[in-house]
């Protein structure tokens, strides 16, 4: 009976074993950057993206697409997340699949990190060079420094062909044109090899002989001076003045060989140019609003007072880059990504045209399954619970006027 | 067989079981190794090491050697006052590099597909053989730590000069200059790793002109004078046998 006991916990054993192992095989391409976990408050009060245009939808290697745009800093920024003085304008991509070979905010190549300023629009453009073939959801995204990662809305986007044909040309400032996406590499696999090589033979010097117990042995009678021999000095020497005079000397090819080098380039970027948008001839004041969970809407109270000459009425709410329109008033043909756009999703009590210094209350509401999928429902466990977001208005030509929307918000659980 | 017997039959099997014992202690040493102190390395050297354009002439300089001293130390401190072999440094770091250039070729190229010529690892060979050379030469911690830890902040940058210049060649991109370096860092894009969080050419060493450099790599070495100290110390309390009693030895 022991004896099939001890069996069966062995073999029991091999089958974890074997399943532990099988499991490191299976790994799935993960597609999502985790921005349906993001906490809502922040993706609702922190950086607004909108009028988003991802150029293409499917492009081959070595081909190029943009991702454009605008984003709003917004002015009721939390308290709670550390203010953008200091971002970085980057893109959420499963690594680098694509290439970013440009990125600017109003009209600066933005390299490095930028310092933004809170109630400020700004104009973006991100050029993107295909590299690895797939398809990829490439999202926009702004990096605050202690505030962290601010994903905006993703599309996927294909990409064909063979990586193995993907070339990344560039002039150098000495008038070399190189490949960077293997440039140097055979010198990086020279110096690290030829080291490795010299470290090991310094290594085989010494484990070709008896080590551990005769040695310890000897060290333990007393006899542990006999064990450097005089020869083991003088190679040692060999080995340790062989190293300083190769560093040396490659140091020296080296400088030869690269007379102009620059430090790396780092610093922060201010004064970036922001969008010069007049002021909004709408004001809006939000009365109350609350987010009934059974329903997934938010129901908002709003007093609209037009100060302009032209009646408006309201088309789209805009909030963590989920869209809500008012199918009536204004219709999307960007493309925008579907899942995050509720064509019919917002409702108006009275969306009649609202005439020039006619002040009206009305019952918004904002509906979609959006709301769940996206986790923006769990704004009512956020610790500062509040929303935020855009609401356009539009005239009868068209114009667009984007006012900005922050208040408490109230759950309803009935 | 009692106790008192031996377990081999003649000094040609003693021999050969002693070779196995070191091959056997020599493997576990080395995967050892290789994983704690890649782990230790990854978790206190972490982006300095990993990309080209963190790869500056003062932090990379100042931290990298620094926070790599520590397993050569301990080890050191083991292998040499146990059984006299001054191999602890360059084991050491064979072992790392062998551990990094799997994760680099594996991991970072492999399998997220950063190429090799940004990520591959920062070189410690050459101040390793030194350390234990001085180590073998020198018979003492004190010699070790002051001439063998100073020459290790030292050889860091000089011995991986050659692997990074061609990197640090200029070039112009939509009007601002970059070096190649960067612009690798700005063209594979890493979701993760914001430019901000770069640490790089940052600090008040500002009176040396360009020649930044040899200073932070003096600064690096007087601080690995003091780390070599207190791992070496770390190496000799974890090789003590106090905890296996008298009669078992």
């Amino acid at each position: 009976m022991k004896i099939i006991k001890d069996k069966v916990s062995k073999l029991s054993f091999v089958a974890l074993l074997v399943t532990l192992t099988a499991a490191m095989f299976y790994t799935p391409t993960a597609s999502a950057h985790g921005e349906k976990s993001q906490a809502a408050f922040m993706r609702m009060r922190t950086i607004h993206w909108y009028d988003l245009d991802w150029s293409k939808d499917e492009v081959a290697i070595n081909e190029t697409m943009t991702i454009s745009g605008k984003f709003h800093v917004f002015s009721g920024w939390p308290e709670t997340v550390d203010k953008p003085e200091v971002a970085f304008l980057n893109i959420g991509i499963p690594g680098p699949v694509f290439i970013r070979q440009g990125s600017w905010i109003g009209g600066q190549l933005v390299p490095r990190s930028v310092t933004l300023e809170l109630g400020e629009t700004y104009d973006f453009k991100v050029l993107l060079k295909a590299r690895r073939p797939g398809d990829w959801h490439v999202h926009t995204m702004m990096n605050v420094e202690g505030g962290g990662p601010i994903i905006g809305p993703g599309k996927w986007v294909t990409i064909t062909g063979s990586m193995s044909e993907f070339v990344n040309p560039i002039v150098t400032l000495t008038g070399e044109t190189i490949n960077l996406e293997d440039y140097a590499l055979d010198n990086v696999y020279f110096w690290h090899a030829l080291w490795y090589a010299i470290g090991l033979a310094w290594l085989v010097f010494w484990v070709k002989r008896p080590m551990f117990i005769p040695r310890s042995i000897a060290v333990v009678d007393g006899k542990a001076d006999s064990l450097i021999s005089p020869l083991d000095r003088k190679i040692g020497i060999a080995f340790a003045l062989g190293t300083v005079v190769l560093v040396m000397a490659s140091m020296g090819a080296t400088n030869d060989a690269y007379p102009v080098t620059t430090p790396l380039q780092a610093g922060l970027m201010r004064g970036i140019k922001w969008i010069d948008i007049p002021a909004p001839t709408v004001t809006v004041k939000v009365e109350d609003a609350t987010y009934r969970v059974p329903g997934r809407a938010m129901q908002m109270t709003l007093t609209i007072t037009n100060n302009g000459d032209a009646a408006v009425q309201l088309g789209e709410f805009n909030t963590a880059s989920v869209r809500f329109l008012d199918a009536e008033v204004y219709e999307d043909e960007s493309g925008y990504p579907d899942d995050i756009l509720a064509e019919e999703g917002l409702t108006v009590s009275d969306n009649s045209p609202l005439a020039p210094g006619e002040t009206r209350t009305v019952e918004v509401t904002a509906s979609d399954a959006a709301w769940e999928v996206y986790r923006l429902a769990d704004l009512i466990y956020d610790p500062d619970s509040r929303f935020a977001g855009l609401l356009f208005f539009f005239d009868e030509e068209g114009n667009r006027q984007m006012v900005t929307v922050d208040s408490p918000l109230i759950p309803s659980f009935i | 067989m009692s106790a008192s017997q031996s377990a081999v039959r003649s000094r040609a099997e003693a021999v050969q079981v002693s070779r196995t014992f070191d091959w056997m202690i020599l493997f576990t040493l080395f995967t050892a190794v290789l994983g704690g102190y890649h782990i230790h390395y990854m978790l206190t050297g972490g982006d300095w090491d990993f990309w080209t354009d963190w790869k500056d002439r003062r932090l990379w300089v100042t931290v990298a050697p620094i926070v790599s001293i520590t397993f050569p130390a301990a080890v050191q401190a083991c292998l040499w006052w146990r059984y006299r072999l001054p191999i602890g440094a360059t084991i050491c770091v064979v072992a790392l590099m062998l551990g990094e250039w799997i994760n680099r070729y594996l991991n970072f190229w492999g399998w997220t597909y950063f190429p090799v010529n940004f990520c591959f690892p920062s070189n410690l060979i050459p101040g390793a053989i030194v350390l234990d050379v001085i180590l073998m030469l020198g018979g003492s911690m004190t010699l070790t730590a002051v001439v063998g830890g100073l020459a290790w902040g030292l050889l860091f940058y000089p011995g991986n000069w050659p692997i990074i210049a061609p990197l640090h060649v200029p070039v112009e991109y939509n009007g601002m200059m970059m070096t190649l370096a960067d612009l690798q860092g700005y063209h594979y894009v890493r979701t993760g790793t914001p430019e901000y969080i770069r640490m790089v050419e940052k600090g008040t060493l500002r009176t040396f002109g360009k020649d930044v450099a040899p200073v932070s790599a003096f600064f690096s070495g007087f601080v690995s004078i003091i780390i070599y100290f207190l791992w070496h110390f770390f190496g000799k309390w974890f090789a003590k046998t106090d905890f296996i009693a008298d009669d078992e030895l």
